[in-house]
């Protein structure tokens, strides 16, 4: 076989293609650009109505239970830790959907890989680990404290309430870190899949 | 005239002149996503996603001149983006090849020989293709090697391997 003919076989494609109009092409892009705006804001309005909800809630139920400093300090630590990891989430969620497509190939890989590391593999990703446990009982001790109706040294002393935290936080936790664990196994494999193109494209400068 | 009317008419004056160049150089869209998806309703959802990147980057294009190697990074960056974030085309890899044969797709691939050599250049890494691709399209080895990211020796050595696979394929069958 001649060194052109896989570009002859080639030529051989029709160009019927799909062919858009200028509309078609336009009513494509304003879709597309309408889902994405719509998917942004329902993420948007989803985390700022679940931490907004959460941090009123513990600041009502903090302002109903004055005098219990235990109560106080355990409901403020949830405050600051919410507000935090919200501004977080915002920031991490723009950085990675700042995706500059327009790159060479390698050098797009690059960047991408770079951005995901960081996020997934770099020196705070495991604070998860930390965190999820912390911020489960923080907030199992909070609910409970507050509907038992009793100060916060007195339930955590009670029999009855470390026989439920004792059943209700493992459960808890397991579903917490397997939610977590399905989510970061998926961004792992995709950041595997883009390191080893980006090595298979270097392969044969480096050999 | 306010600031903000001025703001709308540059946008729709940019706005146009995307769609006219998206409208003239399509076909380099179609046959990325004919390279890279084997499903019609994958390219289709490709072919969108490659207009948005394509819409959102059109205001870095600073180089009017090779809008044909900007296209086609977008595409091809596009491509295996969309390639890890659908899982359903990773479950359709195993469905046998070209199984929804579209009304589009048979206008398109007319000879059999072609239909083979797309059947062979899917079984070449995401790279390949690439790289295939656009040396099918007759493209120089500079150029490919710009919108890839490799040296031009590099882009050499793996056109003469990737040709090597497709000729034997098509030889095997």
């Amino acid at each position: 076989m001649e060194n052109d003919e896989l570009q002859k076989i080639w030529k051989s494609m029709g160009s019927e293609f799909n062919q858009k109009t200028k509309d078609e092409l336009s009513l494509l892009l304003s879709s597309k650009v309408n889902s994405t705006i719509h998917n942004l804001l329902k993420i948007t309005a989803i985390s700022i109505f679940i931490s907004i909800g959460l941090i009123v809630y513990l600041i009502i139920t903090t302002i109903n239970r004055p005098g219990d400093t235990l109560f106080l300090i355990d409901n403020l630590l949830l405050v600051f830790v919410t507000a935090v990891l919200l501004v977080f989430k915002f920031v991490s969620w723009y950085h990675l959907q700042t995706n500059k497509f327009n790159k060479p190939l390698n050098e797009w890989l690059k960047m991408r890989i770079d951005l995901l590391q960081k996020y997934f593999t770099g020196k705070r990703s495991n604070l998860y680990l930390v965190l999820i446990p912390v911020l489960y009982i923080l907030l199992v001790l909070s609910i409970h404290v507050y509907f038992e109706n009793k100060p916060f040294i007195e339930v955590i002393h009670s029999s009855e309430s470390l026989i439920g935290l004792s059943v209700g936080v493992p459960i808890g936790l397991f579903v917490a870190f397997y939610s977590v664990r399905k989510i970061r196994k998926y961004q792992l494999k995709n950041l595997r899949f883009l390191q080893d193109l980006h090595k298979r494209i270097n392969h044969l400068d480096e050999s | 005239m306010n600031a903000t009317l001025k703001e709308k008419q540059g946008m729709k004056s940019t706005k146009e002149e995307f769609l006219e160049l998206l409208s003239n150089y399509q076909g380099i869209l179609h046959k990325v996503c004919l390279v890279y998806f084997k499903n019609e309703s994958d390219r289709k959802d490709n072919f969108q996603e490659i207009v948005y990147q394509l819409w959102r980057s059109f205001p870095k294009l600073q180089d009017k001149g090779s809008i044909g190697s900007w296209m086609y990074a977008v595409a091809i960056n596009t491509s295996i983006s969309m390639l890890r974030k659908n899982s359903r085309v990773d479950f359709r890899e195993t469905i046998p090849e070209f199984s929804d044969q579209s009304t589009v797709f048979d206008k398109i691939v007319t000879d059999e020989r072609l239909r083979l050599l797309l059947n062979a250049i899917h079984q070449l890494d995401e790279v390949d293709k690439s790289i295939m691709l656009l040396y099918l399209e007759e493209k120089r080895y500079e150029e490919i090697a710009k919108i890839i990211g490799l040296t031009k020796s590099n882009v050499g050595v793996r056109i003469n391997r990737a040709k090597k696979q497709l000729q034997q394929h098509l030889k095997n069958h």
